[in-house]
């Protein structure tokens, strides 16, 4: 209701007010109650000068890294327990245990093991998450009816059926539920954590404006501290929706927030669109599965940086922030120009944009792309600022190129120069990019080892518009598939798959990458299949799959070679 | 005579768990022919589904056999409908109508046309990609049968599939089982609280006794098919079986409510 939006609205207004007044009148010592508008210049200037950015980065990948480090093994090791008496009877009393220490009375213990700094503080993450979460998921798959177990068996199932038909996704509410929890516990615990021995991190910053008494930064730390805190437990939620959609389903009509009549025979249930929260909106809307596409290309460039012995964090952190915007304000001004030209409406299969399902009107898209650019450049233009003008210039590339990628009578992806377009700038010219970030420098070898994912994600495109062949030739859309034709278009992506490997191999041939990296020659049976359906299949509902496999090359490809990177980097720390 | 479908010889089932142990079933012994629908009717607790649960595998027998004859190596012998349908909440319609077929490894061009003719047959075509939760008790329910037909066993063991539905979705459920299996013969074993539903769907009613439970008696069901489940209740033969069957069962319901309360 209006009126209780209002009020609530209200009640922090007022009490804001109220402590302006109050040091204004002298009631409160400005010292040590700095009133909301010192605070909110404090925050300002903390944003602009990239300080709070740095701090919160860090404290987040020490938090992303403890939460993987420890959510990883708890979840496997929860399944396993849920499952197997034996495991449980083994590890639950060790669990239960040492689940009611609180794990920042451990941090001095860790220290002692490992030492201050950045491996202890990942460590006493690690470790609570890991106590909190195996715990939970253990419970969670316990939880799971019995009786589905019997209606697996009943249909001939066995041990592998009953866990991945009945164990796991039965437990997988649960398994988010803990997920959030130990996030939440994270969260918290770092703050802590990083009063002792951090150098940078929000935490640091909070304890640090203590030590200097300036009470109006330690503020502005609790709230950053809390934005992230909120950020984070969106991002859960719409992760969880993704992953468990039956159970929000269930829950909503447990709330009774499904309309009435929606269950009965007449109409059918309202699915996604049911969901009208505004972040969910616009977070479809800039389709963020599409982003490994520009994630794995900086990562790339950062872990080639990383084994010639430059990384920062921080700048790695904020040029996938920067991708991320753009690619965002690239997928928005793509839609808006296509929902232009009646494009999209053609299209049966495959995911339809914002505009399409009604959820945005196209001037709404249009603003959030070019807010995604502005965005995206802001943090560009700081980058450049660092690194040096060769950022400038790349991003203001990117930008162009996205914008025009679908826009105008001469749009990229319309006169046959899409795939190149792809190719370069989410291969060759993003990893250097951010190799450049890092290292300040540009070397052959770099571009030679980017060629793989290059051609992996022209090849996605180049799947998308082998699939509507023949809706682009109507429409008059001269995509390259559609300039050569169905065979021609078939033989380039076999050459585009081709290319991807036979690049590896060469970057491997040649020096210029590890031989870590073959390991992404595991994907081929993948690759070889999906040329196989590619040069067989006309149908576009056949087709789709090529698409959507494309992508998932793209991503396990991608990461393989990352992760082949990183290892080559960790391996030159050991020896 | 040919050889029966389900052979069931002095099926003794007792559980032991904590404090005395229970006798669930006590020398049952039972014949169904192939292509019957056999309905079993008798008290709560009387055994009728650990009769059902052994006949899929899922309970052990203390002694006694309890054998179905497959003749088809490429079906799955025995397919079951739960009681509350038991339809996965993490999965789509679709996908729980296909679910047997997956675990057989039908291919999934195959699995789709079966699914798909299925989420047709019980009128669920607009809700295909619908989670349970989003749908209905009766709606479930069909999914569950659907999962079943799908699965296409040779034998169809069904454990009071309709009874937490309303009267009006029981009698069209009922109308859509005998549609099915009139369709197409395969063996089912029916069991109900219901004698109505007993006589009205299958060929023969078998009467269990209260627990431990055993076979009583059985009663041919005069009633030619195809049937029309409203229709049938206004025969005149309709209710002398009727009466028949519950003069056998009256007192084994009494004595089922006199051995829970002593």
């Amino acid at each position: 209701m209006k009126r209780d939006r209002l009020l609530s609205l209200l009640s922090p207004i007022l009490l804001l007010g109220a402590w302006e007044a109050a040091v204004a009148l002298g009631w409160l010592n400005r010292i040590f109650y700095p009133p909301p508008s010192q605070v909110s210049v404090t925050l300002v200037e903390l944003a602009a000068s990239g300080q709070l950015l740095r701090d919160v980065t860090v404290s987040m990948v020490r938090v992303g890294l403890g939460f993987a480090l420890g959510g990883i093994p708890a979840v496997a090791l929860g399944l396993l327990m849920g499952i197997s008496p034996a495991a449980r009877a083994l590890l639950r009393p060790i669990a239960a245990a040492i689940y009611p220490i609180p794990k920042i009375a451990l941090l001095p213990l860790i220290i002692v093991v490992l030492g201050i700094g950045e491996r202890s503080m990942v460590a006493t993450i690690a470790v609570s998450v890991f106590f909190l979460v195996v715990l939970n998921v253990a419970a969670s798959v316990m939880q799971v009816d019995g009786r589905y177990f019997e209606v697996a068996r009943s249909f001939g199932g066995g041990r592998g059926a009953l866990f991945w038909t009945v164990a796991l996704p039965g437990s997988l509410p649960g398994i988010m539920a803990s997920i959030k929890l130990g996030m939440g516990f994270a969260l918290t615990l770092i703050v802590g954590v990083e009063f002792v021995g951090a150098d940078e991190g929000i935490g640091h910053l909070i304890w640090q404006s203590y030590e200097i008494y300036a009470i109006d930064r330690m503020i502005a730390g609790l709230i950053a501290v809390a934005l992230v805190g909120w950020l984070v437990t969106l991002l859960l939620d719409e992760l969880e929706y993704a992953l468990v959609p039956w159970a929000v389903a269930s829950d909503q009509k447990a709330k009774g927030k499904l309309r009435r009549g929606a269950t009965s025979d007449e109409r059918p249930p309202e699915g996604r669109s049911g969901r009208s929260s505004t972040f969910g909106i616009w977070f479809r809307a800039v389709r963020p599965w599409s982003f490994t596409a520009s994630a794995i290309p900086v990562l790339l460039g950062a872990a080639i940086a990383a084994v010639d012995g430059r990384l920062d964090l921080g700048l790695l952190a904020l040029t996938l922030l920067g991708a991320m915007f753009i690619h965002a304000g690239t997928n928005l001004v793509n839609d808006y120009f296509d929902a232009r030209s009646g494009l999209d409406a053609l299209q049966t299969i495959g995911i339809g944009g914002a505009i399409q399902r009604g959820e945005l009107t196209p001037r709404q898209v249009l603003a959030g792309g070019v807010a995604g650019f502005a965005i995206g450049s802001a943090i560009g233009l700081y980058l450049a600022s660092v690194a040096g003008p060769f950022i400038f210039w790349i991003g203001l590339a990117s930008v162009l190129v996205g914008f025009f990628y679908t826009a105008g009578p001469f749009a990229l992806a319309y006169v046959g120069l899409g795939e190149l377009a792809v190719f370069l700038f989410m291969g060759p010219v993003m990893v250097v990019g951010s190799y450049f970030v890092q290292a300040r420098a540009v070397t052959p070898e770099v571009a030679l080892a980017s060629l793989p994912v290059g051609f992996l994600v022209a090849a996605i495109l180049h799947a998308n518009n082998l699939r509507d062949l023949e809706i682009d030739r109507r429409a008059g859309k001269r995509t390259l598939a559609a300039r050569l034709g169905r065979s021609g278009a078939r033989l380039e992506y076999t050459l585009l798959i081709g290319a991807t490997y036979l690049s590896l191999v060469l970057a491997v041939a040649l020096g210029a990458a590890p031989w870590l990296t073959l390991v992404c020659l595991l994907t081929l049976p993948l690759a070889l299949r999906l040329v196989r359906i590619a040069a067989t299949e006309i149908e576009p509902a056949a087709l789709h799959p090529v698409l959507r496999q494309t992508a998932q090359l793209h991503l396990r490809f991608g990461a393989l070679l990352v992760g082949a990177w990183a290892a080559a980097w960790a391996l030159t720390r050991l020896a | 005579m040919p050889e029966p479908k389900i052979t069931i010889e002095n099926l003794r089932v007792t559980y032991t768990g904590r404090g005395a142990p229970v006798e669930a079933l006590d020398g049952l012994s039972l014949e169904i022919a192939d292509g019957e629908l056999a309905c079993i009717v008798g008290p709560s607790g009387c055994g009728k589904t650990t009769l059902l649960r052994v006949l899929a595998g899922l309970e052990h027998s203390t002694s006694g056999s309890a054998v179905v004859r497959a003749a088809d190596p490429a079906r799955p012998t025995v397919g079951v409908v739960f009681q509350g349908a038991g339809i996965f909440p993490w999965m789509t319609v679709e996908q729980n109508v296909g679910y047997g077929l997956r675990l057989r490894g039908v291919p999934a061009r195959e699995r789709r046309e079966i699914v798909r003719r299925w989420v047709a047959e019980i009128g669920l075509e607009r809700f295909a990609g619908a989670y349970p939760a989003q749908l209905s008790g009766g709606m479930q329910q069909r999914v569950g049968l659907a999962r079943a037909f799908a699965y296409d066993p040779e034998v169809l063991l069904m454990d009071e599939p309709f009874g937490a539905l309303d009267a009006q979705t029981r009698v069209i459920l009922q109308q859509t089982l005998l549609r099915q299996w009139e369709g197409n013969a395969r063996t089912v074993v029916f069991v109900t609280h219901s004698i109505e539903e007993a006589i009205t769907l299958g060929d023969r009613v078998y009467v269990m006794s209260a627990r431990p439970g055993r076979i009583l008696a059985s009663f041919a069901v005069p009633f030619e098919r195809p049937r029309d489940a409203a229709a049938l209740r206004a025969e005149p033969a309709f209710s002398e079986l009727y009466g028949a069957i519950w003069e056998v069962l009256r007192d084994e319901v009494e004595r089922a409510r006199v051995a829970e309360m002593a």
